[in-house]
């Protein structure tokens, strides 16, 4: 009797080392396929860019043209360490108002962090461009709350707002560079959390093999 | 009188035809850019155009090169060649010659309020400024804070003062009253160019007729494209057009309530000579749209030199150059970022 009971918990404990090495395996491939997504996202960015300079000139997009007067981010990077959460978890806000973007990311805190709720409870994703951002966030809660249109709105005016320090009237080459820099902070985001997990995979793997010694 | 020009054109004009027509002859091959498309680094860029005319200008550049230095050593070349015909011409071709430059000099305007609205250095700007736009008091434009201010303390002395009388406010400068404010000099500018041509008359008036009103028309096009999805008014977008060209009036009134691309090639395709620029475009598609327009503007110019005795060769030739110059920064910039098999998606051979 006492030793199936052994024998059960034996099997438990090489499961759970298993299923340890697959999670680190796993975190492992979704990193460098993110890595490889950031590089091909940055070079596109950088090549439409090139592009864009060729369209409107070289006196409308360069350097010279940035904005150093003090004004608000649009974008912002929070970093979660919750207690009951063992992972520090990383978050994009896009796109904030920036009128008044304490008000907005505020209310995109909140409601990422009943998702955050959700989402430790559920498996995580493992698809590739598994993205988590507040703009998501936001067009989930608008859509419970009813308004996406508002949400996009904001989005689009703040885009806009980004690119007029080239000029309010941009080529459409100049938008589709912001749109690749924005998709490689997105995926720089993503890999952020996934190496989190990989680190975490990486000790409890480490940490049996050194029992098991 | 039209047809006489061989009598008397000679007399003032004949050396300078000669010179540009041997600088023309200098121009980038295909045979020359197939050799730099397959260049591997930007230092082989540099080794292949030592055997042309921009060979002393690259030639003491240290490495590494980068894309902005073979660009401006470029540009030196062509503002060198524009500045020997310009001390070199009488009138009226010295103001023909001028106003070639008028354009460059709205550019590096928007660049200065642009930058000093941004809070940015006077001399940073001053360096990305084109050398062809260059005027005495231009470092003067950062102190002005409103248009008004702007034409009084600096622009009332310039080739640009009657440009200015459609766009004189007291409103502070920001993105969008600076970009309205290039688009109107530059409206301003074509029509006074074109007024400037049909008053000389003959060979320069037809042929100059003919690529100002297709530079009119593609400024109507990218203004309609670039407005899509701003706050640009149509009222707003409608006034910006240049009061001649193809699509004056009927054309602009179709452009000015476009919402999209689709629309934009609705309106097009009733005019032939465009219809083969947009037909190369799928629905929907709005990349390739700058080069099918710079590959028509290229045979437009090299048209120009086919008949003699008049000046539009010098437009010709000067917009040729910058087309050279715009090849060989892309053709610079794949190389240096490995994207050589995109190397075709914008250079446009010139012969």
């Amino acid at each position: 009797m006492r030793s199936s009971e052994n024998g059960i918990e034996s099997s438990k404990e090489i499961s759970q080392s298993e299923e340890n090495v697959i999670n680190f395996l796993d975190s492992m491939d979704t990193y460098l396929i993110l890595v490889d997504s950031l590089s091909s996202a940055l070079r596109q960015g950088w090549f439409e860019l090139a592009s864009a300079r060729q369209s409107m000139g070289a006196s409308r997009v360069n350097s010279s043209l940035f904005d150093l007067k003090s004004h608000h981010a649009s974008t912002t990077f929070q970093v979660d360490e919750h207690e009951d959460i063992e992972l520090p978890h990383f978050t994009l806000c896009k796109w904030a108002s920036s009128d008044d973007p304490e008000k907005y990311s505020e209310e995109a805190k909140f409601e990422e962090d009943e998702l955050l709720r959700n989402k430790s409870d559920s498996p995580r994703p493992q698809q590739r461009g598994a993205t988590s951002h507040c703009s998501e966030y936001q067009e989930r809660s608008a859509e419970i709350g009813g308004s996406p249109v508002k949400v996009d709105n904001q989005a689009e005016k703040e885009r806009f707002k980004s690119l007029s320090m080239f000029g309010a009237l941009v080529s459409p080459k100049l938008r589709a560079t912001q749109s690749s820099f924005e998709k490689a902070l997105e995926i720089v985001v993503e890999i952020s959390n996934v190496r989190s997990s990989l680190l975490r995979s990486y000790d409890q793997v480490h940490e049996e093999l050194k029992n098991t010694k | 009188m039209y047809g006489f020009e061989a009598m008397t054109f000679n007399i003032h004009g004949g050396y300078l035809e000669a010179i540009v027509r041997g600088h023309r002859s200098g121009l980038l091959t295909a045979a020359d850019y197939n050799n730099l498309c397959q260049c591997e680094t930007l230092d082989d860029i540099k080794m292949h155009l030592s055997a042309t005319e921009y060979g002393p200008y690259l030639q003491n550049e240290p490495s590494p090169l980068y894309t902005t230095t073979i660009v401006e050593k470029c540009t030196l070349k062509l503002v060198d060649e524009y500045n020997h015909m310009l001390t070199q011409a009488t009138e009226p071709l010295s103001t023909f010659l001028e106003y070639i430059r008028y354009g460059h000099m709205i550019d590096n305007v928007v660049l200065i309020v642009t930058g000093t609205l941004h809070e940015r250095d006077v001399q940073e700007l001053l360096e990305k400024c084109h050398p062809l736009g260059m005027f005495d008091s231009i470092a003067s434009l950062a102190v002005a804070q409103n248009m008004r201010e702007l034409y009084r303390l600096v622009l009332v002395d310039t080739p640009l003062a009657p440009y200015f009388s459609e766009c004189i406010s007291s409103e502070d400068l920001d993105d969008m009253n600076i970009e309205i404010m290039r688009n109107t000099l530059y409206k301003a500018y074509l029509e006074d160019f074109y007024r400037f041509c049909q008053k000389l008359g003959g060979a320069t008036a037809e042929i100059m007729s003919d690529l100002l009103a297709f530079e009119a028309d593609r400024r109507a096009v990218n203004i309609t494209i670039n407005s899509i999805g701003t706050e640009l008014t149509r009222d707003d977008r409608r006034k910006l057009y240049s009061n001649f060209g193809l699509l004056y009036p009927y054309g602009h009134e179709e452009l000015a309530v476009c919402e999209d691309i689709d629309q934009v090639r609705g309106a097009m395709e009733k005019y032939p000579p465009y219809q083969s620029i947009f037909s190369k475009l799928t629905y929907g598609e709005s990349q390739i749209l700058d080069k099918a327009f710079y590959e028509e503007e290229v045979k437009r110019l090299c048209l120009a030199f086919e008949q003699q005795f008049h000046y539009a060769v010098f437009f010709a030739y000067m917009r040729l150059r910058e087309q050279e110059i715009r090849n060989l920064m892309w053709i610079s910039e794949c190389v240096a970022q490995n994207q050589k098999s995109r190397v075709h998606d914008s250079v446009v051979f010139i012969f």
